[in-house]
Parts: C-alpha cells; sequence; structure tokens
C-alpha cells in the first residue's frame, strides 16, 4: 500500500493556517484511516530559508509528495472532499 | 467574460491586454498549477520577476465559495495578505486558471489594529473592579465588563446574554418591579442621554439571603461621535456602614450632651478640691492601660446584652453599675464613655454583617446611656458624701 507524503506550508497561527490543519487531520484521520499518512507542518516564517528552496509563492500550500504525480494545492484547505479531489486521493491501488 | 463566442486568438489577445492591465495581480495556470502568466501587479505583490516565475509550479488553487485569502510570500521573507478569486479560461488553446490577487495587507492590518483596539478598551473596561455597562441611545448594552457579568452571576443570572451585549437596557429597568427604582433610573438614563443632565446617580440596596449590599450607580454620556451611556455601578456598602456609624456617633453625641451638662454640675460638687478634673486629659491619652481595661470590660458587656437579646435574658446590669462605678473611680468624663463605647463599635464594623452591626448599636447605645447613668450617679453620691473618693 502507497503511502501518502503531504507538506503543508503556513505563515503563523492564522485562522486560515488552523482551518487547514484542521481539515488534513480529519482527512488524515477519516478519509486516510487506511493508509500510511505522513504530514509535515512547515511555518514560513520560522523556516524562510525551507520555503525558499521548495519556491513557496503563498500559504497554505499544500504539497503531495507521494504518491506520485506531485501536487501542490494553494488557497482555502477547509474542504475535505475538494481537497482529496484536487490531489487525487486516496490512491488508486 | 465573454471569450467563447469570439475567435480563440483573439479572445486570448483581449484577455491578455485586460489582464495585463489589471490594477490586481493575475496569474494564469495550467491544470497542474505552473505558471504560464502573470502581469506586472502580480509580479509587484510577489517582488519577483515574470521571467523567473513562468513554468514555476504556483499551485491548484482552491477557493470555497467566491474568494480565499492568501499569504503571499516575497523573497525577503515578508509577506502580503491577498484575496484570491479563481476563474476558469483557456489560455494558450489550452484548460488554464486565471487566478487574481488583491492586495488587501493594508485592510487586514487596519482591522487587526481596530480588533487590538478593541481588545484594549475592553482589557481597560475588564481591569476596572466597578460593574460597568455602555449603553448605544436606544438603550441597548453595547459594551460591558466582567465585573458586571460576575455581578449578574452572584445574583442568580444564568443566562448572561441577558444582561449581556445585545441587552435592552432600558427594557430592563421598564420591567423592574415597582419599588426598585427601575423607572426613576430610566428616567435618570434618558436625561442625561437628552442632555438635561450631566449625571445621574442613584443608590439601590441589593440584598441576598445573606446580607444586603449596597450599589450607587452612576451614568454619564459617552465621550464619543456614537451617542450613548456609560454606567458604572460601585458596591457602596462598606461607604455606607462609615456613614451609619458617624451618624450613630452624632447621634450619641446629641444624647449625651444634655447628660453632659447634669454630670458637670455633679461633677464640680464631688470634685476634690486638690484635683482639677475639668482640666484632666482624655482617659485614653492619660491612662491607655485603663482606658483598654474599660473597652475589654464594656466589649464583654456589650457581646453579654447582645446575647441576652437574641436568647431574651435579663441584662447583666450590676455587672454595668460596677464599671460606672470604676470608671468614676479612675475619674472618667462622659467624653471617655462615649470614646470607649465608638472604640467598641469600630472594632466590630469590620467583621460583622450589616444586620449584625444593627444590633451592636442598638444595644450599645442603650448600655452607654445606663452606664452615664451609673456614673452620674457615683458622682451625685461623691458630692452627697455617701462614698469617699477614692485615688
Amino acid at each position: 500500500m502507497s503511502k501518502i507524503v503531504l507538506h503543508l506550508y503556513i505563515a503563523g497561527q492564522t485562522p486560515r493556517a488552523e482551518r487547514a490543519i484542521n481539515t488534513l487531520r480529519q482527512m488524515i484521520e477519516h478519509d486516510l484511516a487506511g493508509y500510511e499518512c505522513e504530514l509535515t507542518i512547515i511555518d514560513v516564517l520560522a523556516n524562510p530559508q525551507q520555503a525558499e528552496e521548495q519556491k513557496i509563492l503563498a500559504t497554505p500550500t499544500l504539497i503531495k509528495s507521494l504518491p506520485l504525480p506531485h501536487r501542490r494545492v494553494i488557497g482555502d484547505l477547509s474542504n475535505v472532499k475538494d481537497l482529496l479531489n484536487v490531489l487525487n486521493l486516496p490512491p488508486q491501488s | 467574460m465573454a471569450i467563447e463566442a469570439q475567435p480563440r486568438s483573439k479572445a486570448e489577445d483581449f484577455l491578455r491586454a485586460v489582464v495585463a492591465h489589471d490594477a490586481d495581480g493575475a496569474i494564469v495556470v495550467d491544470q497542474h498549477g505552473t505558471v504560464r502568466f502573470l502581469n506586472r501587479a502580480a509580479e509587484q505583490l510577489l517582488n519577483r520577476h515574470g521571467a523567473e516565475l513562468k513554468g514555476q509550479v504556483f499551485g491548484f488553487p482552491l477557493v470555497v465559495g467566491e474568494r480565499a485569502e492568501v499569504e503571499v510570500l516575497r523573497p525577503n521573507g515578508e509577506f502580503a495578505v491577498a484575496e484570491m478569486r479563481v476563474l476558469s479560461i483557456e489560455w494558450e488553446g489550452q484548460d488554464a486558471l486565471l487566478i487574481t490577487l488583491r492586495d488587501v495587507t493594508f485592510e487586514r492590518q487596519a482591522e487587526a489594529a481596530l480588533r487590538e483596539a478593541e481588545a484594549f478598551s475592553i482589557a481597560i473596561l475588564n481591569s476596572l473592579t466597578s460593574e460597568i455597562v455602555v449603553l448605544d441611545e436606544q438603550g441597548k448594552i453595547v459594551a460591558v465588563n466582567e465585573a458586571w457579568l460576575e455581578f449578574g452571576r452572584r445574583h442568580g443570572v444564568t443566562d448572561v446574554s441577558t444582561i449581556g451585549v445585545g441587552a435592552d437596557y432600558f427594557a430592563i429597568c421598564a420591567a423592574a418591579e415597582p419599588g426598585t427604582g427601575g423607572p426613576a433610573v430610566l428616567q435618570g438614563l434618558q436625561a442625561v442621554l437628552a442632555g438635561e443632565l450631566n449625571e445621574f446617580t442613584y443608590e439601590y440596596p441589593v440584598s441576598t439571603p445573606e446580607e444586603t449590599r449596597w450599589f450607587a450607580l452612576r451614568a454619564v454620556s459617552l465621550r464619543s461621535a456614537r451617542k450613548g451611556l456609560v454606567v458604572a455601578h460601585n458596591d457602596i456598602t462598606q461607604q455606607r456602614r462609615a456613614a451609619q456609624i458617624a451618624a450613630e456617633a452624632e447621634m450619641l453625641r446629641e444624647q449625651v450632651r444634655q447628660m453632659e451638662r447634669e454630670l458637670a454640675n455633679v461633677e464640680a460638687i464631688s470634685r476634690p478640691d486638690d484635683m482639677a478634673r475639668s482640666r484632666l486629659a482624655p482617659l485614653r491619652q492619660r491612662d491607655a492601660e485603663h482606658f483598654q481595661r474599660a473597652l475589654n470590660r464594656y466589649g464583654e458587656l456589650l457581646e453579654a446584652a447582645l446575647a441576652s437579646r437574641v436568647h431574651r435574658l435579663p441584662a447583666p446590669s450590676r455587672s454595668l453599675r460596677e464599671l460606672g462605678e470604676w470608671l468614676g473611680s479612675i475619674w472618667a468624663a462622659p467624653r471617655d464613655l462615649i470614646d470607649i463605647h465608638l472604640q467598641a463599635m469600630r472594632d466590630r464594623s469590620q467583621d460583622h454583617t450589616p444586620k449584625k452591626l444593627q444590633a451592636y448599636f442598638e444595644e450599645g447605645r442603650l448600655l452607654l446611656l445606663e452606664l452615664m447613668g451609673h456614673l452620674a450617679s457615683y458622682y451625685r453620691s461623691i458630692a452627697a458624701g455617701e462614698v469617699s473618693f477614692r485615688e
């Protein structure tokens, strides 16, 4: 079963960031419960270098590194259904 | 945007022209989120060159409803807040997304500053121990402090929304039971609002099964562009107790003044030639030990008198006569008795309920007058030669 690796870039503890984190936790716990998921949250204010290396232009940005293909989503990450659709998750085995 | 109705190349040219000159940042991305085009405003917003960004993945934009807010990151680590809208278009013959970014950093900063100012105002209100309510010109509550809500909770309000922001203070006053002062308060508040009064004050009691506390309401106009009132409620129970003690003291002085005149005559007759007692300093000053002893004894008799009142027993009159005689033997004057009495009252005013304090006053007054009588009798006896003066 393929591992799911997600990186969420946020800019401080804003309501937007908190909404995105809550949505992702909900998505991982319910919709992706049968998959091995790794979610890393990166605050670009604390790690500007990492954001620059990844060429993050806006936050919140969610990057799906695995399974391929890579997918990068920005904006309002509060709708689980939209997110799963755009990220093409859960992976089709 | 009626793009489909035109030949593709013309529609794209038209769109490019519109987007290029748009004051908002515009970024065209393909279905993978890769940048195909961005206008000058977007370059400025991102603080990056277009050439650097073309072909780079910006991201697939997600909005819920019409728009979403994002932070736009700049190379120097700063960021702007932008309102993002997304439109499906065709670009270079392929499906694409037009992302427009409107810089709302200033608006959000202004909103944050406003929220901070409001929070600061609320923090000031919450730091005050007075119960504060701010009303608009219709009498609706627009702000309250924590002390006010706590006051409500302490007095049985279970739903604080009934006394919180949005509640109708005027309606609460109008609906108050007759005799509670509600209509008088309403009239006063409206007079301040109309500019007929600079301020309105009203004192009222609040009773619980344990005690009655007194509060003073003070209403003044809100000093701002908005018309309204600031209503402060202060617990004045301590001040009222102090005023009550002062009034009691004054009344006692009146009552004993007459007795003093009578005693002065007796005193003059009974006074030994070698004593110029009228020039004696108050007992408290000239003999602190005896004053304390008298105070202790008076306190015991006061407590006993109160117990007698509660249990309906006869008061210990003999002991009081003995105290009167003893005070006479150390040449106590009426003012010393008053001094002892008032000190005993002051000692009890801190730790007792108003009801018990009232009982102390009533019993103390009787006790003092009786003690005065014993002192007068003692001096009369000396004057008549029935008792010899003892040093």
